[in-house]
């Protein structure tokens, strides 16, 4: 089977799998995690984007899902807009704040970048305790469903898993194409990039307001698994969390960061005395990834696929003509 | 409104100290930690446990914090950032410094609780003293006497002198037969005592609380960006400068936009001026 053919396959297999999962799960609670992690994926794997591709230090990521969250509690919930329209809606206000989040912070260099978006997950957390009336403070919200046939939770879970499918289809496009090759080479080397061409700020600010995109509409689904929204949902932990999903899968490709998500939201479900130390876990495992393998345990399953590939030997030939090249030497010789 | 004035300054100190201690772990490995604000919580935190908890004597808790936040300082430097910067990956320590961080700051949210638990008075002083009260002036005398014993220290030892050549060109040092490696690791030592120093002089005012190291890692950056990178004076002048600003900002706006105007402020910094008030323009060799 070729390398093509056997991603062709394995997709459709995870593919079937994916959808087939509500026939299977044995409890509700199962199937929520399962929600749970396609929702937060739809944020990673645009998070992914800036993090693994573009190399830019986002731990502030959980500001815009509670921005997503809150626009679309508002809107759904308080002014009666559509639950598809207020999702797309809250996308474009997660994709315009991070906008105008990455507008002056994206033309810092790293450890600046990345405490303005600390800081601004910090803000978001403050403004939304502060707005009573829009946010209803620390009392929260209630967040409305959607309608029939999403109002299942196995209906809620098919519509949360197109959604990261198509999500999913999108940033594996991006990587592919010549996006992804100039993102790439901004996150290996600004300079380089610059001097061929690639316009880097534009570029980066362009992924950023993408993984708002993303992070509005995954704040929006999230919301309405949740029912519930209040300003305490949106620790900066969680930010981190995403971000150390990201960083634990591997920087640079799309299936490593899915693994890490699905390893760090389920470790704790299986593991029960890890639940209690949560974020402590969370950081010890980042420390080992970051001092261990760097590149992630993304690489690992890489690293090792590399390792069982059946090596294909290439023979080739060499059948010199050899009066040609007694010839040659004779010539050579003479002249 | 002398007391929004007077508040100011105090937060200020914490943050010109959270500054100075960014400034000597950068200066020898040009890493800026994350755990810099989390060595001033330990410093709190372990404080108020050896005072309060344990019954100690006052002058050895005090002893007891500065140890704690020489070993969060070695441990650091030997767990974050030693092998970090031996690769070639600029991110990596920013990866390490957040994930170790975030261990401290989980690990005394375990053990010592999420809520804020009091400090215990350091000077025998009745709470009537008002404006005067230890909890605002220990910590500015404290800042000052750390900037002061820093200049002395860079200015009249062997091992400030040798501190200077690190900072400048580690390479040039390191050919000088200087053990830059143990230069770093002493840095990072120095660190946590200021650290720890700050963190106990004001936790009367921020009480001993898990997550301020998150908060002052933050706010000790602001300042230290608001007034330059790698000078001490800017360091002091930011910190003073942003913790006046939050206490104004508190007081004519209310105390939930204190974050939203701190960051402004560093923007405002970072747009017109990029290398802070007192901080060296740098020239890249091309």
């Amino acid at each position: 089977m070729t390398d093509s053919r056997f991603r062709v396959a394995a997709i459709a297999v995870a593919a079937a799998a994916a959808i087939a999962l509500p026939f299977f799960v044995a409890d509700q609670y199962q199937l929520h995690l399962a929600t749970l992690i396609a929702t937060y994926w739809i944020l990673v794997a645009g998070l992914n984007v800036v993090v693994g591709f573009s190399g830019q230090l986002s731990i502030g990521h959980v500001g815009l899902l509670a921005i997503g969250s809150y626009a679309f509690t508002i809107l759904a919930g308080q002014h009666g807009v559509d639950p598809f329209i207020a999702t797309m809606a809250a996308g474009a206000i997660g994709a315009t704040c991070g906008f105008l989040l990455g507008l002056p912070s994206l033309r810092l260099p790293g450890f600046y970048f990345a405490m303005a978006t600390l800081a601004f997950a910090l803000i978001v957390g403050e403004l939304s305790l502060a707005e009573q009336d829009l946010t209803g403070g620390g009392a929260g919200l209630a967040v409305p469903g959607f309608p029939a046939p999403f109002d299942t939770p196995g209906g809620f879970y098919w519509l949360v898993l197109a959604m990261a499918a198509l999500v999913t289809w999108v940033t594996a496009n991006i990587a592919r194409l010549m996006w992804g090759r100039a993102l790439v080479a901004i996150r290996d080397s600004e300079v380089a990039a610059r001097a061929n061409g690639v316009p880097v700020f534009r570029m980066k600010l362009l992924v950023f307001t993408f993984s708002g995109f993303t992070a509005g509409v995954s704040g929006a689904l999230f919301a309405s698994l949740q029912t519930y929204v209040t300003p305490e949902t949106f620790t900066f932990e969680l930010g981190l969390f995403f971000f150390i999903a990201i960083v634990v899968g591997g920087r640079g490709g799309i299936l490593g960061p899915f693994l890490g998500l699905v390893l760090l939201t389920l470790l704790p479900e299986v593991v029960a005395p890890l639940a209690r130390v949560g974020n402590f876990f969370y950081g010890a495992l980042l420390l080992v990834v970051v001092l261990a393998v760097p590149e992630g345990i993304g690489h690992l399953v890489s690293t090792l696929r590399e390792r069982f590939r059946p090596i294909k030997v290439e023979k080739q030939p060499v059948s010199p003509d050899l009066t040609r090249l007694a010839t040659a030497i004779h010539a050579g010789k003479r002249g | 409104m002398l007391t929004v004035l007077i508040t100011g300054l105090a937060t200020g100190a914490i943050y010109a100290a959270t500054a100075l201690a960014y400034n000597v772990m950068f200066s020898t490995s040009k890493v800026l930690s994350v755990t810099t604000g989390h060595l001033s919580m330990l410093g709190g935190v372990f404080g108020s446990f050896f005072i309060s908890v344990l019954k100690l004597p006052i002058p050895v808790g005090l002893a007891g914090a500065t140890m704690v936040g020489i070993a969060a300082g070695l441990v650091t430097e030997l767990v974050a950032v030693r092998r970090v910067l031996s690769r070639s990956d600029e991110h990596l320590w920013l990866l390490s410094t957040l994930a170790l961080a975030t261990m401290i700051q989980q690990a005394v949210g375990l053990w010592w609780g999420t809520e804020p638990k009091p400090f215990p008075r350091l000077i025998p002083q009745d709470f009537s003293a008002g404006l005067l009260d230890q909890k605002y002036w220990l910590p500015v005398a404290v800042v000052a006497l750390i900037a002061v014993g820093l200049e002395l220290l860079y200015r009249f030892t062997m091992f400030g002198k040798i501190f200077i050549a690190v900072s400048e060109d580690a390479f040039a040092a390191r050919a000088r037969g200087i053990a830059t490696e143990r230069v770093r690791a002493l840095s990072y030592a120095l660190a946590g005592v200021i650290g720890a120093l700050a963190g106990f002089a004001a936790g009367q005012l921020t009480f001993a609380f898990f997550a301020l190291g998150l908060t002052l890692t933050l706010n000790g950056f602001i300042a230290l960006a608001f007034g330059g990178l790698g000078s001490n004076a800017g360091a002091l002048v930011g910190g003073a400068a942003l913790g006046l600003l939050s206490a104004i900002a508190t007081y004519f706006f209310g105390g939930e936009y204190q974050n939203t105007i701190a960051v402004g402020l560093l923007m405002i910094v970072l747009l017109v001026k990029p290398e802070g008030l007192f901080g060296k323009k740098t020239v890249r060799a091309v």
